[in-house]
């Protein structure tokens, strides 16, 4: 009868509530009971009887199992009663624990150690992702401060600042910002007091700090429409104020600036950072905050001075998308202010960002891909750990079993294994966050030049949740993967395997070996990664070399407009102190330029040449203005033509020298000297010059970026008004150069005796070896790349270890056999092949799939490399033999032990 | 003097009184005697604490029966018949109180 098999079925699922002990006795009495009963009965009355049955019996069972398994447990020991409270379980479990693992140093080193490692670099790369990506930048509701920034898609420029004319208009126009501040960065001399130094100022719009959302720490901070736009105030970091006023307040107290003297109205808070750091354009955080004020030209100037920062809070329910709509249909009727000539000679565009993308968008894959790259070092540990954990539980299975055999259910075997990982994931993790943090502390100026934000890098709560996540994670990972084999089997199993003969079960085995492959695969991944970083970064700096400047010193001075107010002034300091270099002992070239090469700070500039133009081009190109030997002290090579004479370094005579990108571009095939050429559009009126020389190509922009075109004028040919106006912050900015015999730096002494002798007033700054340059503008990339490559090492040498660990134990486990087949004729060669044969096949499965995990992997790397495929062959090639050779090495090593098998010994065994 | 039995304890021993029986012959018995409808459950879980008692045991299985026995021990016995003195005692104070109409 179907309703009675339901009933009995129905039974047989109810009798699960009585506990094991009385259901293993009665269970089949109990049933053939209930079904008499209904059988008699009937249905219904049958499950009345037996509803109340069980209401009455389950708890009395219960009772008596529980008086039973404490009998048991005060003659088995350390064993509790299940029903005993959690946490005196928990206690007396984590007693055993420890002893246990103080019972084995050598597993609890090793392992802590390993961890500890791996978490060690974990908490570093978080800390590293943790202080960029994720701390709050210090500005209220940052998630509504957008960056606004103009274009002109015709000038090849991806993005350029705001013009001061444009912004006034944008300001007056635009709907989607409740507030918005230009501001503009430059180096100021400080004078007064001690010596001269260089300080960083940000000019803002007073409305910049009510944009922010942020008030002064001391004192107050500008507002918009405060009077102070027309007054000399300065608002400064706290930490100048320590560094310049001590314990004293500043506020009221005069400051020297270009020799113009400033009140400070106002110390920031100590965190505050403005501008941050990442942004492409007026990105040094400042020390001193100043009113930006534009001047009536700068009002009036259309289609220049493009370099002004602006930043502006959407209004409530405005989104980005919405700003950019808006935005980009203002800048056409901006454009329309524009006189005619430039209406028709460009299209102006406006966009916005959001200000967190711009700050961290170049850093932010990087990153993340470090961070993906050293949980996978965290993963092949957790798996090598694992697999060690399950030798250990093999060896402890007699122990286990008693256990289970004295009533320890499932989850108390679990509790165990589980706290004794919590415990060595406890102390790796510890040992590994002391580390990372004191890693990162111990390289602060690589990673200030290699993550740009990582000013300021603390253990906060962050890093501290995440480091014990890991743990937990680790612990869960390595102590519980080898249980689930192992909880399956019965207690039979358990004892009879337990009785030293065991050789680690089938499943076992299949558990270390999927651990070997996936430690072999996650291997793989990584070193393919680092492989492609590495011919990456050789790439990068092969292109990026720069002129062979090795010997050169540059630093940079500026000259104050307060002490420098006309042009014969400004060339008489130029002329005699390229002189006086010169002349000095152990320089061979000097020169001064308006920037560096590599470094894309100079100007761009539209030009027209007179012929060879192609129609609807006009590109903006770089310009260097140059005094003395620029081209020698750089080792620029001359590729056609000549330098610039003496005669025109001294008066203007209108000549040029292009780069040879330029020369391809416009005069291919011809001769490009005596071509000429005009600065602006078609119709400008300024004269032609005349192209006297070709240089070599040049990078001048950020790393990897192609040469630009590139025209190099004299400085004689700067008109005096521009040289001499008190905000070109181009031409007051000098770039020394000076090449010594051998090592540069001893020459800063003499260059700042040079500068003291025309100027003692005069700060230098940014002394530093051109070599230093070119290595610290390739520090991210660099970073990266030795980061990811350690971690591969490390990855690689964890899955070698696995590997081994494996064969090893696995050797161990079948002395006896390998002992019986050698005594039976087995030669040394059989032994070696079938141990080598057994680790290879794992190696080689991880070798496949790794390969697959990498093609899919290095896409996310695509976007890092350069000049490089993701899917590079010869890194895709590369990587399988190292792989191979050192899974090799990890079998033969054990291998060998396995053919020194002494039969006699091996079989005595017992 | 003894713990007075629970009913389902004394129903059981009274059972098993005069001779092995195996779980539903004893649920049979108990109806009988008391009209208790216990369920297997009851039977058994009390037979597991009588046995830990020493009251019963297990015993030897009937031929072709795979079912198990129980049978009263020497203690159980010696219980029962506790049991059954302290009940004559208590009817014999219920008759002495005349509470129940005597028989006739």
């Amino acid at each position: 009868m179907a309703a009675h098999r339901c009933s009995r079925l129905a039974y047989r699922l109810l009798l699960r509530t009585y506990p094991r002990e009385f259901r293993e006795r009665f269970a089949a009495d109990l049933q053939a009971d209930f079904a008499r009963l209904l059988e008699r009965d009937g249905t219904l009355a049958a499950w009345r009887r037996l509803f109340v049955d069980l209401a009455r019996s389950v708890p009395l069972t219960a009772g008596d199992a529980l008086a039973e398994g404490e009998r048991r447990a005060r003659i088995a020991g350390p064993i509790l009663p299940r029903g005993e409270s959690i946490m005196r379980s928990v206690l007396f479990d984590l007693r055993h624990a420890l002893r246990g693992l103080f019972k084995a140093p050598g597993f609890t080193i090793v392992t802590t150690a390993t961890l500890a490692l791996a978490i060690g670099a974990n908490t570093a790369t978080f800390s590293l992702v943790n202080a960029v990506l994720l701390r709050p930048i210090g500005y209220h509701d940052p998630g509504r401060l957008m960056l606004v920034f103009e274009a002109i898609p015709e000038s090849g420029i991806e993005r350029f600042g705001v013009a001061p004319a444009d912004y006034v208009d944008l300001a007056a126009y635009q709907q989607s910002f409740e507030s918005m501040a230009a501001y503009r960065t430059r180096s100021v001399e400080l004078s007064g007091g001690a010596d001269p130094e260089q300080v960083a100022v940000a000019e803002v719009s007073t409305s910049l700090f009510d944009v922010l959302g942020v008030g002064a720490g001391l004192g107050r901070a500008f507002r918009a429409g405060d009077p102070d736009d027309e007054a000399a105030v300065a608002v400064i970091s706290d930490r100048l104020s320590q560094r310049r006023f001590g314990g004293r307040s500043p506020i009221g107290e005069r400051l020297v600036l270009d020799r113009r003297a400033f009140t400070v109205v106002g110390v920031m808070p100590p965190q505050f950072e403005f501008p941050r750091r990442g942004a492409a354009l007026n990105a040094e955080p400042a020390d001193v905050w100043l009113p930006l004020v534009f001047n009536p030209f700068e009002r009036q100037a259309r289609g220049m001075m493009y370099n002004n920062s602006v930043i502006a809070r959407l209004r409530p329910g405005v989104s980005p998308a919405q700003a950019a709509a808006d935005t980009s249909a203002l800048a056409r009727r901006i454009q329309d202010n524009y006189p005619a000539s430039l209406r028709s000679a460009f299209t102006l565009t406006i966009g916005v960002t959001p200000l967190a993308d711009e700050i961290t968008g170049p850093v932010r894959r990087p990153l993340l891909i470090l961070l993906g790259a050293v949980g996978i070092v965290l993963l092949v540990a957790c798996a090598n750990l694992a697999s060690i954990v399950l030798s250990r539980s093999v060896a402890r299975q007699r122990d286990i079993g008693v256990r289970a055999a004295l009533g320890a259910g499932r989850l108390r075997l679990f509790q165990i294994l589980l706290l004794e990982g919590l415990l060595l994931a406890a102390a790796g993790g510890a040992v590994g966050l002391v580390l990372g943090y004191w890693v990162l502390r111990g390289i602060p100026h690589v990673v200030a030049t290699a993550v740009p934000g990582a000013t300021d890098i603390a253990v906060d709560w962050r890093v501290l949740v995440f480091t014990s996540a890991v743990s937990l994670g680790c612990a869960v990972l390595f102590a519980l993967v080898p249980l689930t084999g192992g909880l399956g089997r019965n207690l039979h199993d358990l004892l009879r395997e337990g009785s030293g003969r065991a050789t680690g079960s089938r499943t076992e085995q299949r558990v270390q070996a999927v651990m070997v492959v996936t430690s072999v695969a996650l291997a793989f991944v990584l070193l393919v990664s680092a492989g492609l970083l590495m011919r990456s970064f050789t790439r990068l700096i092969a292109a990026d070399a720069g002129p062979p400047a090795d010997n050169v010193l540059t630093l940079e001075v500026r000259l104050p407009p307060g002490g420098y107010r006309d042009a014969a002034r400004i060339r008489s300091f130029y002329g005699s102190l390229h002189e006086r270099l010169l002349a000095s002992a152990g320089v061979r070239a000097a020169s001064l330029s308006t920037d560096l090469p590599l470094d894309g700070d100079g100007e761009r500039r539209a030009f027209t040449p007179e012929q060879g133009m192609d129609s609807g081009q006009r590109p903006a190109l770089a310009v260097t203005w140059v005094h003395g030997d620029f081209f020698s002290t750089f080792g620029i090579p001359l590729v056609r033509g000549r330098y610039f004479s003496t005669d025109e370094q001294r008066s203007n005579r209108s000549v040029a020298i292009v780069s040879a990108r330029l020369a391809d571009r416009y005069w291919p095939g011809e001769d490009p000297v005596g071509k000429r050429f005009k600065w602006g559009l078609a119709d400008s009126p300024a004269p032609w010059q005349v192209v006297i020389g070709v240089a070599g190509d040049m990078v001048d922009g950020p790393p990897g970026s192609e040469p630009p075109t590139h025209i190099y004028v004299p400085y004689a040919e700067i008109p005096d008004a521009q040289l001499a106006a008190p905000l070109a912050g181009l031409f007051r900015r000098f770039i020394i150069a000076v090449r010594a015999e051998t090592n540069p730096r001893a020459l800063a002494g003499i260059v700042r005796g040079a500068v003291a002798a025309l100027d003692p007033a005069l700060a230098t700054a940014q002394v530093r070896p051109f070599t230093e340059l070119r290595h610290d503008r390739v520090a991210p990339q660099r970073f990266s790349t030795i980061v990811l490559s350690a971690f591969a090492g490390g990855t690689l040498l964890l899955a070698a270890i696995g590997l081994y660990g494996t064969l090893a134990f696995s050797i161990s486990q079948r002395r006896r056999e390998i002992g019986v087949r050698v005594a039976l004729g087995a030669q040394r060669r059989d032994v070696l092949r079938s141990v080598v044969g057994r680790g290879m096949m794992l190696v080689a499965g991880g070798l496949v799939l790794g390969a697959l995990g990498a093609l899919g992997a290095t896409r996310l790397l695509a976007a890092v490399l350069f000049d490089t495929r993701p899917h590079d062959p010869l890194v895709f090639g590369t990587v399988p033999i190292v792989l191979g050779a050192v899974g090799l090495i990890a079998c033969y090593l054990p291998a060998r032990g396995a053919a020194d098998v002494d039969p006699l010994i091996a079989m005595r065994v017992d | 003097m003894p713990a007075p039995l629970t009913p389902a304890v004394f129903h059981i021993l009274l059972a098993l009184a005069d001779g092995p029986l195996h779980g539903y012959a004893i649920m049979v018995a108990v109806e009988e005697t008391s009209g208790l409808a216990m369920g297997p459950g009851t039977i058994y879980g009390t037979i597991e604490r009588l046995e830990a008692a020493g009251y019963v045991k297990e015993t030897p299985a009937a031929e072709g029966d795979r079912r198990r026995r129980f049978v009263l021990q020497p203690a159980g016995r010696k219980a029962l018949q506790a049991e059954a003195k302290r009940l004559t005692a208590l009817a014999a104070l219920v008759r002495a109180r005349r509470l129940v109409p005597r028989e006739s």
